[in-house]
């Protein structure tokens, strides 16, 4: 009869217990800069295995909507964090939206330009290239620039429809996502007139977490238990990239993301490639002073940004 | 044991090979038979296959020119009246009203192509689930559908078009009710200047045409397949793939090089068959393209389906062959079990007779064919055996008696012929012969007459019976006429005379004939006919053929003339005497001893005695003709007077 009472008591006690740290977890938005996908799969992870939790964040994950941008999102504090490519950053801060990188996920560009006939695209000149309707492309326009192409950007919701057809002669693609996107479709053999950005002195990091800096310094503490989580949470990930992949489709499955499992594996697999640093074969998980510099110099030279944009304006 | 029994059983054994060989025959003709039947009803599926893509292109074909038709008029009647924005809301209603397969319909226009209406203006007109027709102004800046490809594609293509899938998604309630996936086709509007102001877009949902498709179904696990220009299932039965993944989707991680080849043949608009494994089932997939949109339909017929009813077939006869050959072996075998029973008892009679009763009586068989033959030939062969055998017992006999007989001849023959040999210290006389069958045609003999020694030695012509009579004739009478101190020549002549009377068989006898005088040591000789005798020297020196008259064999020519001859002293001079069995005496070379190895033996030592002498001579030939049969009788003699 003891031993029962004291399993009760001790159940209520864990249950009290367990209520009221859900009720001391500080609450975090956290709002990547496009729809669920493996892109994502170390917060998603971070979440799902409780690492939020564990340093004492109640963190929501959610997604852009075609009417709320992202930069939107954060500009009016609807959500404490974001992901943006490192050139994005740089534009923000430079329309004086005061950023702050909390952790830098990728180390290595993951930009491609894919031609529909397998040409090389940098002999495709004044060609019309899709891309993104909500801006990835600042660096790809760098280098169109650069290097006299001239290239016709179309901007369009659904690039791989116009690519299919013909309507554009190449398409701006994710190393990760539209370039497997176009590989299913058979129209192109892999590695086939493929332009990458990375390996033609372009090779700009791109996702990290930014808050606003106010954001940031209302509670630095917060900020970096987020980052730590998240880290966490993609070291986990490179680990188990099976079980990490389930975590990923259930979020794909409820965004009613058209995507496939082999998709998202195929984009795990080239995310977590991208997050290793090409000369010390590690997650370095850090902005490289370098390729800010690079970003800023090219951006600034093409009329991007107004000032060259420092390492110390994105750094806490 | 049993394999014992197998092996021993004429009729398990003959049983085992029929069935073997039926049950080959069988598989060989149901094979070819089946191979013919797997073509027919390939070619059968395939024409069925052929004919439901073919209904089932055209239908979809059909609305969707219908769609195109529509799209057509409408752009005749915007561009009309480009001017007035309105009359958009109406047309717009319209079209999606008279083209009951029509989802909705979009208006839509370049930014500030009205001024008025700002920055956005299309109208959009679609049905919703009650077959009402609504309409609503679309663009915001949440849904600027400048970027969308029903009105890109258009702009950029600068001609009509149909778009690929999209998703056209307003609500989470449209994807679960499948109407989110949309198809459009799009026209460019060009204003007077031929400046474009617009597209015009008419959307069908991919529902209709899912279950327009998923109905057709030639085999009961068949299903089509849909595919977009970029190979992407439109219509597929597992709905996880339907949009999200192409042909192409799995080779990405698993190169699958026929799926690969397909989807390939599918984008490029091909039409045609490929026998392939989709998703791990074999099939057989027909394809053929719907041009009007570029896309791809095709039917994939699992092969155990149009197959099934051919194997269950194969099934079913493969079942009652075997049973038919299980059936058919005992059957056999106990058939030729009752035939062969004739054949058992037959062994069975044979083995008796073969015991030795002959005069066992063979059952007879009322039988005219191969066993009743058989039945024949054995009482055939019974009577014949026992025919054969009495002759055979009294020729055996008769040999036997033959052979007593001959003995009992050779016997005397040899007892004719002296054996004990003078021991006299004058007379060094020893004499051998061996006949080559029981009885032979040699002789020799001797006497002693008023102080001469008589002998002779002869060869009667031929062998055998035959001539042994004349040897023992010649003897006699040599004998008898040495009896009376008679000359050699005398005794030779009157030998001739009495054998050469009545001679038809011409049978003749060569003999030497010779008689010494013991005091003087002379000797008179008659040769008739026969081998030198050879004349030794005691004292070392070689040994020479006596040199003879040719007289003629003995019984050749009566009132021949024979010649005698003398030698005055031949005391202390062996004489060795031969008949032709010696010196032609043949080894299994038909090599002859020869005179020259005779007289090589004669003169090799020194003369010992006479009995040394024919000893010695006799195993020089022994030798010589080794395990040869002896061909001829051989007769020896050799004679010294001291």
């Amino acid at each position: 009869m003891t031993k029962r009472y004291s399993f009760l008591i001790a159940a209520i006690l864990l249950l009290a217990g367990t209520t009221a740290r859900a009720q001391d977890l500080e609450p975090f938005v956290f709002m990547p800069q496009w729809t669920p996908q493996a892109q994502f799969a170390g917060y998603y992870v971070a979440l799902e295995k409780g690492f939020y939790a564990e340093e004492g964040l109640d963190v929501r994950i959610e997604h852009p909507t075609e009417t709320l941008p992202v930069s939107d999102r954060l500009r009016n504090g609807s959500c404490d964090a974001t992901t943006f490519q490192m050139a994005q950053a740089l534009e923000m801060l430079d329309s004086d939206v005061q950023l702050v990188n909390i952790l830098q996920t990728s180390m290595e560009n993951a930009m491609v330009i894919v031609s529909r006939h397998g040409e090389d695209p940098t002999t495709l000149r004044g060609a019309r290239i899709s891309t993104w309707r909500i801006g990835f492309d600042q660096i790809a326009e760098c280098m169109s620039v650069e290097r006299k192409l001239d290239y016709e950007w179309i901007q369009a919701a659904d690039f791989l429809n116009l690519f299919i057809v013909g309507a554009v002669d190449a398409a701006l693609a994710m190393s990760y996502n539209e370039y497997y996107q176009i590989l299913q479709t058979g129209l192109v053999e892999p590695g086939q007139g493929v332009f990458r950005f990375s390996e033609n002195g372009f090779n700009i990091q791109e996702d990290g977490i930014y808050m606003t800096r106010e954001n940031y310094g209302r509670n630095p503490g917060r900020a970096r238990r987020f980052a730590q989580a998240s880290r966490k949470g993609w070291e986990w990930t490179a680990e188990h990239p099976d079980e990490a992949l389930d975590i990923v489709m259930q979020y794909t499955s409820q965004g009613y993301i058209a995507t496939n499992r082999v998709l998202q594996k195929l984009m795990l697999d080239e995310i977590l490639r991208l997050q290793v640093a090409k000369d010390s074969g590690e997650r370095e998980f850090r902005l490289r002073p370098e390729m800010v510099e690079a970003a800023s110099e090219l951006m600034f030279k093409n009329g991007m940004l107004r000032r060259k944009i420092t390492m110390e304006d994105l750094l806490p | 044991m049993k394999l014992n029994r197998f092996r021993d059983s004429l009729a398990m054994r003959t049983s085992a090979w029929v069935v073997l060989g039926a049950g080959l025959l069988f598989l060989g003709t149901l094979s070819y038979l089946f191979h013919r039947s797997d073509i027919a009803v390939k070619r059968e599926a395939s024409n069925r296959a052929v004919q439901v893509l073919d209904n089932t292109a055209l239908r979809v074909s059909g609305i969707m020119e219908d769609v195109e038709l529509a799209a057509n008029n409408l752009e005749w009647l915007v561009l009309r009246d480009i001017d007035d924005p309105e009359a958009m809301v109406l047309y717009a209603n319209q079209v999606v009203r008279n083209n009951p397969d029509l989802n909705s319909c979009s208006i839509s226009f370049e930014p500030y192509h009205y001024p008025e209406k700002g920055l956005y203006y299309s109208i959009f007109a679609y049905r919703d689930e009650n077959d009402h027709i609504l309409w609503e102004q679309e663009g915001d800046e949440s849904y600027q559908y400048f970027y969308k490809n029903w009105y890109l594609l258009p702009k950029l293509l600068e001609k009509p078009c149909w778009t690929e899938p999209y998703d056209d998604a307003h609500s989470d309630l449209d994807r679960r009710m499948g109407t989110h996936m949309m198809v459009s086709y799009c026209r460019p509007l060009y204003d007077r200047n031929g400046v474009f102001v617009g597209s015009i877009s008419l959307d069908l949902s991919l529902k209709w045409l899912s279950e327009t498709i998923s109905g057709v179904k030639p085999y009961p696990n068949s299903y089509s397949i849909l595919v977009g220009h970029g190979g992407t299932y439109l219509v597929h039965p597992n709905p996880d793939k339907l949009f999200y993944q192409t042909l192409f989707t799995d080779g990405l991680v698993k190169p699958d090089p026929e799926k690969y080849a397909l989807g390939q043949s599918m984008r490029r608009q091909e039409e045609g068959m490929r026998e392939m494994k989709l998703e791990g089932v074999n099939c057989y997939v027909y394809y053929k393209p719907i041009e009007i949109t570029g896309w791809s339909l095709a039917i994939v017929c699992p092969q155990n389906d149009i197959f099934a009813s051919l194997n269950r077939m194969r099934r079913q006869v493969g079942w009652i062959m075997l049973l038919g050959l299980l059936l058919l072996f005992p059957l056999l075998a106990l058939l030729i079990h009752k035939q062969l029973s004739p054949l058992r008892g037959l062994a069975f009679e044979a083995d008796t007779i073969a015991s030795g009763d002959l005069d066992h009586q063979l059952e007879p068989v009322e039988r005219t064919d191969e066993i009743g033959m058989l039945n024949q030939s054995f009482r055939n062969m019974q009577s014949s055996l026992v025919r054969h055998i009495e002759d055979l017992t009294a020729a055996t006999a008769s040999r036997e008696r033959m052979e007593r007989e001959l003995q009992i001849a050779r016997n005397i023959q040899m007892a004719m012929v002296p054996h004990d040999f003078p021991a006299r210290k004058d007379v060094d006389l020893y004499a051998s012969m061996v006949p080559a069958r029981e009885v032979g045609g040699d002789l020799y003999d001797f006497c002693f007459v008023n102080g001469k020694l008589f002998f002779c030695l002869g060869d009667v012509s031929g062998k055998g019976v035959p001539a042994s009579l004349l040897m023992a004739v010649a003897r006699g009478m040599f004998r008898i006429l040495a009896k009376q101190a008679l000359q050699p020549a005398e005794i030779a002549r009157q030998i001739n005379e009495m054998s050469s009377e009545e001679n038809d068989q011409m049978i003749f006898v060569t003999m030497f004939i010779a008689s010494i005088d013991l005091q003087s040591g002379t000797m008179e000789f008659c040769n008739c006919g026969h081998n030198a005798p050879v004349l030794l020297s005691t004292k070392g020196g070689k040994p020479a053929f006596l040199d003879c008259k040719p007289n003629m064999a003995i019984g050749i020519q009566q009132g021949f003339a024979f010649e005698g001859q003398r030698i005055e002293n031949v005391k202390g001079k062996p004489l060795f005497l031969y008949t032709d069995g010696l010196n032609e005496a043949e080894n299994r070379q038909k090599e002859e001893f020869g005179n020259e190895k005779m007289l090589e033996v004669l003169g090799e030592d020194k003369f010992v005695d006479a009995r040394t002498t024919v000893e010695k001579m006799c195993q020089a030939v022994a030798l010589h003709v080794d395990d040869a049969e002896q061909s001829d009788d051989l007769t020896m003699l050799c004679v010294k007077v001291s």
